[in-house]
């Protein structure tokens, strides 16, 4: 079959890419870590008899070598557009795009993980906040999914059994209901997150529901580099990233914030962390077990305890006019059995504010 | 190591290639070799000492058997080198399954072996199997010199996943080849070919089937996308590991025997079963059917020959009751249509070709299931006795975000695109521009399964197992 100069071609061609293609994996420097997908990216594996024997050397080889292969995002970008463009398939690796937006596939309703989340909450209920008088609010962050998945055919958790769910399971807290105030472009494009410049009127809608005003004299500065968010490097296509913004104000500029994981003080916008792999992290420093968020200037000597996961950090500082501290907890992160080490639970306002995410995948709650 | 794998296809394949043809002709079967050994040992360190023990016994009793003019004592030879092969492969493959069964029907609690299953270690025993046997027969001369021998067993394209390849078929090849830029260009294109069918299509339609198997919303349409999916799932996966063994077989100067025939146009599970793992098929005809008398024995006893080599064919496939009843369903099968179906079906073709995909599409349910109980489970389901739900939203999902893929399967499996082709290659013109694509469309597949093969990590070989 073919001529000659068929066999040739192929022989070039074919024989071309696979000699290239191992030279230069061969002689590539190999990078530390992806970008795209924020991860470190796997190194040379240690040749020891055990490792060769028990398989393992070959099994991290395979890995190195799909890590450190040439032009690897350009690959995992033709594998998205081959997926999507040639197969029709709806999504890359769980992530799908619609309207502009990246969302992850996130289904069923896993009740037993909302159940596992209302228990824990329930634990910190009946160890710190039984009977002393506190209000508690709950309140449930949709992912973006809610608005995505039934426009686009997209399977989707059911949001309002998980709100009913765990609002059933939490008869001490008084749930807010914030869908009325969020809508997708309240979302990062490229990322799971909520925008903090868009959820300003959510903010002072829960702040209201506390019983607090929202932040005052609001001033929206941007970020100055473009932000590749988490479900950019998952999907592999190549939407235009996102650019953050965060509410600034006078308030905010005269609070600090200390993070007991270290011992240290913060800034409530890290703006190096703005430039970083994770820009998220930019509000109170991203992933944090425990802080506080303290307003000298504060009206009341209220306070606030936030049980929350990572929106929590965006909407924090737009809760911060009326409180005097805020202490934000993230009991994935600290145990809820050691809290009182730090907090004196007495006479707060407690939140618990989740996102639909983490509840209907509450394994990582301690 | 997989063939399906970024340090097969750029690291293992480039060195090796390189060392082959620069090597002499008389140490290309020991650069063959050795590189068989780094290849099966990459994936099995601890195997490669079993591997060499099974060719070193079968060289050494091929040698004896050779070499004894006494029938009796070749007749002796050859039944050492049979237990020899069947006890390692049913120490490794079936003890346990067999121990297991043994306790559950004596209320004993004999302890298990729990040995890793060596990879490929069907494939390569049933070969050391068929070549003691076609020296027994005198059919072959016995192979003397055992760097040849262990080649012809150990050779890397067709070491862990067939084609069986008779050493008949290729004992002159292994004492002389040549190799020519026609072979090299019709090697890469099979190869390519095999490649693009394991890691576009078998491995895409795999996650369909992983959707269903974790879904915790089963619905009858997801029970029929499950089915489709395993029917062209594991057909893309064997038949592309085939044409990948056959094309690097091509590319190092043999020609091994094709393993596919678009089994699902047969019009008959009879056609089918010529169609699907042909190397496997003749293997069980010319080494336990014929043997056993074939056909020509009385009628009770022909079916009983069926039956039981079709027993030993579920088995070949796995050490569980239900690739047992799989091989028995199919023994079944050929035994009514020999006896009724066969004039009936090659008069109506039509529901002759559904008859035969439906009963593959249930059969591949019970091949691909953990157990029978779950696979009568989807069975009942896809025929709405489930009380399951027609549709959900997660099954019309993956209708849509696999119907593509599925029809391209289902054209794919047919002998279309290769009509075409044969249509474009008879046309001068158009000839002359494919012969120019050609290579330039598998440069492009290559760059596209490589692409995949970064980006995911889903590459199971499903014969692997056997």
């Amino acid at each position: 079959m073919g001529g000659k100069g068929n066999h040739i071609l192929m022989v070039i061609l074919i024989g071309g890419m696979l000699f290239g293609f191992c030279l230069w994996s061969l002689l590539k420097a190999p990078d530390r870590e992806s970008l795209t997908e924020r991860r470190q990216l796997s190194a040379f594996p240690e040749m020891t008899k055990e490792a060769v024997l028990s398989g393992r050397f070959m099994n991290d080889f395979e890995n190195y070598a799909l890590d450190q292969f040439p032009l690897r995002d350009s690959f995992r970008s033709v594998k998205a557009m081959v997926s999507r463009y040639g197969m029709g398939q709806k999504d890359n690796n769980g992530v799908y795009l619609q309207d502009g937006y990246l969302a992850k596939l996130d289904y069923p309703l896993n009740e037993q993980s909302v159940s596992y989340a209302a228990r824990r909450f329930a634990y910190l209920y009946d160890r710190y906040l039984a009977g002393k008088n506190m209000k508690i609010y709950l309140s449930v962050v949709p992912d973006k999914g809610y608005f995505l998945a039934e426009a686009g055919g997209y399977p989707a958790m059911d949001y309002r059994a998980l709100f009913h769910s765990l609002q059933a399971q939490m008869p001490y807290a008084e749930y807010i209901d914030l869908l009325p105030y969020l809508e997708l472009s309240d979302y990062y494009r490229t990322d799971s997150h909520w925008r903090q410049e868009k959820i300003i009127p959510a903010a002072e809608y829960l702040a209201g529901r506390m019983g607090a005003s929202g932040l005052r004299d609001i001033q929206i500065v941007s970020l100055d580099c473009p932000f590749y968010g988490v479900y950019y490097g998952q999907m592999a296509l190549t939407p235009e990233p996102d650019q953050i913004f965060y509410a600034d104000s006078p308030t905010l500029r005269a609070c600090s914030v200390y993070d007991y994981e270290t011992g240290s003080w913060l800034p409530v916008y890290d703006l190096e962390k703005g430039t970083e792999r994770d820009p998220y992290q930019l509000f109170l420093s991203g992933s944090r077990p425990l802080l506080t968020l303290e307003n000298p200037n504060a009206k009341t000597k209220r306070e606030l305890i936030l049980f929350r996961d990572s929106f929590g950090s965006a909407i924090a500082p737009l809760l911060a006019e009326s409180y005097q501290k805020i202490t934000l907890v993230d009991i994935r992160y600290v145990s809820p059995e050691i809290l009182d080490k730090w907090i004196c639970f007495q006479d707060q306002d407690i939140l618990f504010l989740y996102s639909a995410s983490v509840l209907n995948d509450s394994v990582t709650i301690k | 190591m997989v063939f399906s794998s970024i340090s097969f296809l750029y690291y293992f394949i480039p060195s090796v290639v390189l060392l082959y043809f620069l090597s002499p002709d008389r140490f290309k079967n020991s650069v063959l070799l050795l590189a068989s050994l780094f290849f099966y040992g990459w994936g099995e360190p601890r195997y490669v000492i079993l591997m060499l023990a099974t060719i070193t016994q079968g060289y050494v009793f091929g040698i004896l058997i050779g070499r004894s003019h006494n029938r009796k004592r070749s007749k002796i030879f050859l039944t050492a080198s049979v237990l020899c092969s069947l006890a390692t492969l049913g120490c490794f493959k079936y003890a346990d399954f067999f121990i297991e069964n043994f306790n559950r029907v004596t209320g004993l609690s004999l302890p298990l072996l729990r040995l890793a299953l060596p990879i490929g270690i069907s494939f390569y025993t049933f070969q050391i199997l068929s070549y003691v046997v076609d020296v027994y027969r005198r059919q072959v001369p016995a192979q003397k010199n055992y760097i040849d021998l262990a080649v012809y067993v150990a050779m890397f394209p067709q070491l862990i996943a067939g084609p069986i390849v008779r050493y008949s078929h290729i004992a002159g090849q292994l004492k002389g080849r040549s190799h020519s830029l026609e072979d090299a260009a019709a090697g890469i294109r099979r190869f390519l070919t095999g490649l693009s069918k394991k890691v576009l299509l078998a491995d895409t339609l795999g996650q369909l089937a992983e959707a269903f198997r974790v879904t915790k919303e089963q619905s009858v349409l997801f029970c029929w996308l499950y089915a489709a999916a395993i029917l062209l799932q594991i057909y893309f996966d064997f038949s592309g590991y085939s044409d990948m063994a056959i094309g690097l077989g091509r590319l190092f100067g043999f020609r091994f025997p094709e393993n596919f025939n678009y089994p699902y146009i047969s019009g008959s599970i009879t056609e089918f079963w010529r169609r699907w793992h042909m190397s496997l098929g003749s293997w069980f005809r010319d080494y336990l059917y014929i043997p056993l008398g074939g056909n020509r024995v009385s009628r009770p006893r022909w079916f009983c020959n069926i039956l039981l080599v079709w027993l030993a064919t579920g088995l070949w496939h796995g050490a569980a009751w239900n690739f047992v009843l799989w091989g028995l369903m199919f023994g079944a099968l050929l035994v009514l249509e020999k006896q009724w179906l066969l004039p009936w079906l090659k008069r109506h073709p039509v529901p002759g070709h559904f008859y035969v995909l439906l009963l593959i599409t249930v059969s591949f349910v019970l091949f691909d299931s953990p157990d029978i109980s779950s696979a009568c489970s989807v069975v009942v389901s896809m025929f709405g006795g489930g009380k399951l739900p027609l549709v959900t939203t997660e099954s019309l999902y993956y209708l849509k975000s696999y119907g593509i893929l599925l029809a391209a399967g289902l054209i794919g499996a047919t002998p279309l695109l290769s009509w075409i082709r044969k249509k474009i290659q008879a046309c001068g013109r158009a000839a002359r521009i494919w012969n120019g694509a050609e290579p330039v469309l598998l440069a492009g597949l290559l760059a596209v399964c490589t692409a995949f093969l970064i980006d995911g990590s889903f590459h199971p070989f499903l014969y692997f197992r056997f």
